[in-house]
């Protein structure tokens, strides 16, 4: 195992942003996100909380051209956008989001593959850093892995005091340490140590849910109105959850004209399933009321991502529910979910 | 002091409820983020004892009123009060169905703020408590003390309690946060002070992050639009793309439709996940209405909405 | 002289100044051909979008033209316009719009000469500005 110096690090992100344009959290824009680095600001190296915005704004941007198209001889002719974008490093990342841009994945592969995120997502190397500070409202441990987990990232650093604990957990990422001066050869007080920092944070999880207990009652209560108008009742749609969310991944596609009607080009953007218009249809809109909406949000993570891809479609990063404008809790609602009864068990062994 | 207020607003609550004067209440729960509450809507007697009365009364609960039906009391701070009066204004509402409790807020404490001052995020931080009007931050380690106007949300500095009537109930006493309009206001002349130019750079700067969560309308009581203008495509006056010229003029045109039923509670920019000082714009468009027209929205409930009066003669130094 | 030639997006009502717009054109008056006018049928159906629509396709200026106070076709039309279009002024000179690239003027429908005077006062004003680059990226 390795090791660098904190110190030292400016040099790596130096000749990592040689080839890749270096992420970094930084609060510059006036909230925490992932920044191209500056060249100079270094303080994520000593306060590492997990951002706002979510990583997933650097493979699925807010707003992202697909493609454009010129009106011509009658017709339209596609102008592709740029396949191969920029190569981008993402430096810091928790282990709860990289574990989301894990389970994100598995949409963008399923029946069509994006190109559109798979480029962006191939020219990508995750350096993930594990949480020493989790907030009072995450919840990752619930969910199977925890704050310093390495299994997504490319590389996992872990603080250790005056240094990083570096594991290079795939050929990507012993790929771009080749040539990294100032590694050096870790101690095993150096490995012990990291041990600590981890089960620390481990340990300073506090928010719980009971995964197992939900999978049994979530499809017995899907029809419990009562308990969804009630949990819905504080909701007012808005998207800051979702958007917020490092595994939700909805997207709206419009095309804009240029004013002169010679082309345009087509776009997409981040969409979300509380708002109101989002099932809005000419002849109806199935989720007109809001309690029908929460009852999706929560289906959506916790019963029909698993079904589909056999992974709950959350990783306990705690933003929706620091974010909130109302206080919405999903843990909240999911520790509060009623037992159903056993006919309604029953009738749902009879049904499937 | 707390307590007190907090025993004397479930007792009156139960009374109303087992007289049958009221069907639902909605006020202000535990909530589970530190220093926050949450709404919450009680029908049932025995549910009375969830609600409390602390620093961190937020919401404006009044945004939740209009889905729900029957006879509603609403807990509600000056500002909320306004914003129900506003909604009865506009005929979402009828004054008849709906109580309204009033409650003394010293100011909200605007959490973003006290992070900023202590470079500490919420959860790092033990208590928070007002002592007199200086707020006591303490933490582990230490502590520090603010005054109102670096901690409390700009929309509270200038509020006025006085000549609001519309109250049914009032719980303690309800007296003004800082009766100084100049403290709330100095964010906003420093504003006036830039150039046109410096200004416009200010609001693109801050749109850029913008990612149309649209927290800030739905939060809103006053925007209650069945269809907002940014849902029209054709014509297309605003791109659903978070571009931020586009952001921008979402912003803009939303603050002149809520332009004279506006409050200026501070909620949409409390909510902004991004951090977008609205304040800066809800208060000097209060301004602007009370300046040009001697309007303040839901202060009468019989006042016509400012959008539909008029003077014969009014504003004529603005048209050429 | 190195001005430029402003595009003016201005809103006319039907029963007022649009007529008066006809009158000037049926009178052979010169006027600065700047303006592009789109017909409404009253000014109050002016809304701060198409304003702020205006000015993010490049209009160098927007002009709000309606009855004169107390003349509205529909009673009280312009009497919402004049608030409405009060607080729209106000409130995009506090975000940091020129004042002069909004405005408004009351132009009645015999009033040709004045529509005239109008536009060409209009047009001035926004060639001592620079173009609109306010929604440039």
């Amino acid at each position: 195992m390795k090791k660098i110096k904190k110190q030292n690090v400016a040099g790596l992100l130096e000749k990592w942003q040689k080839e890749f344009t270096v992420f970094v959290p930084s609060k510059a824009s006036g909230v925490l996100q992932m920044a191209a680095w500056d060249g100079e600001n270094l303080s994520f190296l000593e306060r590492n909380r997990n951002t706002a915005i979510p990583p997933k704004a650097n493979f699925l941007p807010t707003m992202q051209k697909m493609f454009g198209f010129r009106k011509e001889e009658g017709g339209y002719v596609l102008e592709p956008t740029d396949e191969d974008p920029p190569k981008q490093l993402l430096f810091g990342i928790h282990p709860c989001d990289a574990r989301a841009i894990s389970i994100i994945d598995m949409v963008f592969k399923d029946a069509y593959e994006d190109k559109y995120y798979l480029s962006r997502r191939q020219n990508t190397v995750l350096v993930g850093m594990a949480c020493t500070s989790p907030y009072d409202n995450c919840f990752c441990t619930s969910l199977g892995f925890g704050p310093a987990d390495a299994t997504d990232v490319d590389i996992m650093l872990t603080d250790i005091g005056d240094s990083f604990l570096l594991e290079q957990v795939t050929d990507k990422g012993k790929g771009v340490l080749a040539g990294a001066k100032d590694l050096v050869e870790a101690t095993q007080a150096d490995e012990k140590k990291a041990k600590e920092v981890k089960e620390s944070a481990k340990a300073a999880v506090s928010t719980k849910i009971d995964t197992k207990e939900i999978s049994k009652r979530l499809p017995l209560v899907f029809d419990d109105k009562k308990f969804w108008e009630e949990i819905a009742a504080k909701c007012v749609s808005c998207g800051i959850c979702t958007f917020l969310c490092p595994t939700c991944y909805c997207f709206d596609i419009s095309d804009e004209m240029l004013r002169d009607g010679s082309g345009g080009a087509r776009y997409r953007n981040w969409d979300c399933c509380s708002f109101a218009v989002y099932t809005k249809m000419p002849a109806e809109n199935p989720r007109e009321e809001k309690w029908r909406r929460v009852r999706q949000k929560v289906y959506h993570k916790y019963a029909f991502y698993p079904e589909l891809f056999g992974v709950i479609g959350c990783t306990g990063c705690g933003r929706c529910i620091r974010q909130c404008p109302v206080n919405w809790d999903i843990t909240q609602t999911l520790n509060s979910l009623p037992e159903g009864t056993a006919a309604k068990a029953e009738e749902k062994q009879k049904t499937s | 002091m707390t307590e007190d207020l907090e025993q004397k607003l479930r007792d009156e609550v139960r009374t109303l409820l087992e007289k049958g004067k009221i069907e639902h209440v909605i006020g202000y729960g535990e909530g589970s983020l530190k220093f926050a509450t949450t709404p919450i809507m009680i029908s049932d007697q025995a549910d009375v004892d969830r609600l409390v009365i602390n620093p961190f009364i937020h919401n404006n609960l009044s945004v939740l009123l209009p889905e729900v039906s029957g006879k509603v009391a609403v807990v509600a701070k000056v500002c909320d009060a306004r914003s129900i009066i506003s909604l009865v204004q506009n005929k979402q509402v009828a004054r008849e169905n709906v109580f309204i409790i009033g409650v003394p807020c010293n100011g909200i404490v605007d959490v973003a703020k006290v992070e900023k001052l202590t470079g500490l995020d919420r959860d790092e931080i033990d208590a928070v408590t007002w002592k007199d009007d200086r707020l006591v931050v303490t933490f582990a380690g230490g502590s520090k003390e603010f005054s109102a106007p670096e901690v409390a949300l700009d929309s509270c500095l200038d509020c006025d309690c006085s000549g609001f009537k519309e109250f049914d109930l009032v719980i303690g006493e309800i007296t003004p946060v800082a009766a100084n309009k100049e403290l709330s206001r100095v964010r906003i002349k420093e504003m006036e002070a830039m150039t046109p130019a410096q200004r416009w750079e200010f609001w693109k700067n801050e749109f850029s992050r913008c990612i149309r969560c649209y927290a800030c309308r739905q939060i809103c009581p006053v925007c209650f639009c069945e269809r907002c203008f940014v849902e029209e495509t054709e014509p297309l006056w605003v791109s659903p793309l978070p571009r931020w010229q586009d952001n921008l003029i979402f912003q803009a045109v939303r603050m002149m439709h809520v332009a004279g039923r506006c409050t200026d509670c501070g909620e949409c920019q409390r909510a902004c996940p991004v951090n977008i000082p609205l304040g800066l714009l809800t208060g000097k468009m209060e301004d602007i209405v009370d300046e040009l027209f001697d309007y303040r929205a839901g202060m009468d409930k019989d006042a016509a909405p400012l959008m539909a009066a008029y003077e014969p003669e009014e504003a004529e130094d603005l048209m050429r | 002289m190195d001005t430029f030639e402003p595009k003016i997006v201005a809103f006319c009502c039907n029963w007022c100044s649009y007529a008066g717009a006809d009158l000037a054109g049926t009178s052979r008056m010169q006027y600065p051909p700047n303006i592009r006018i789109i017909r409404v049928m009253c000014s109050g159906r002016v809304n701060p979008s198409f304003v702020l629509k205006a000015l993010s396709v490049g209009a160098d200026g927007v002009l709000v033209l309606g009855c004169h106070p107390g003349d509205c076709h529909y009673l009280t039309g312009n009497y919402r316009t004049r608030r409405r279009m009060a607080i729209t002024k106000k409130f995009l000179e506090y975000m940091g719009v020129e004042p002069e690239r909004v405005q408004v003027s009351w132009c009645s429908a015999s009033e040709g000469s004045r529509f005239a005077e109008v536009v060409s006062a209009v047009t001035d004003d926004l060639k001592q500005l620079s173009p609109n680059r306010l929604f440039n990226d």
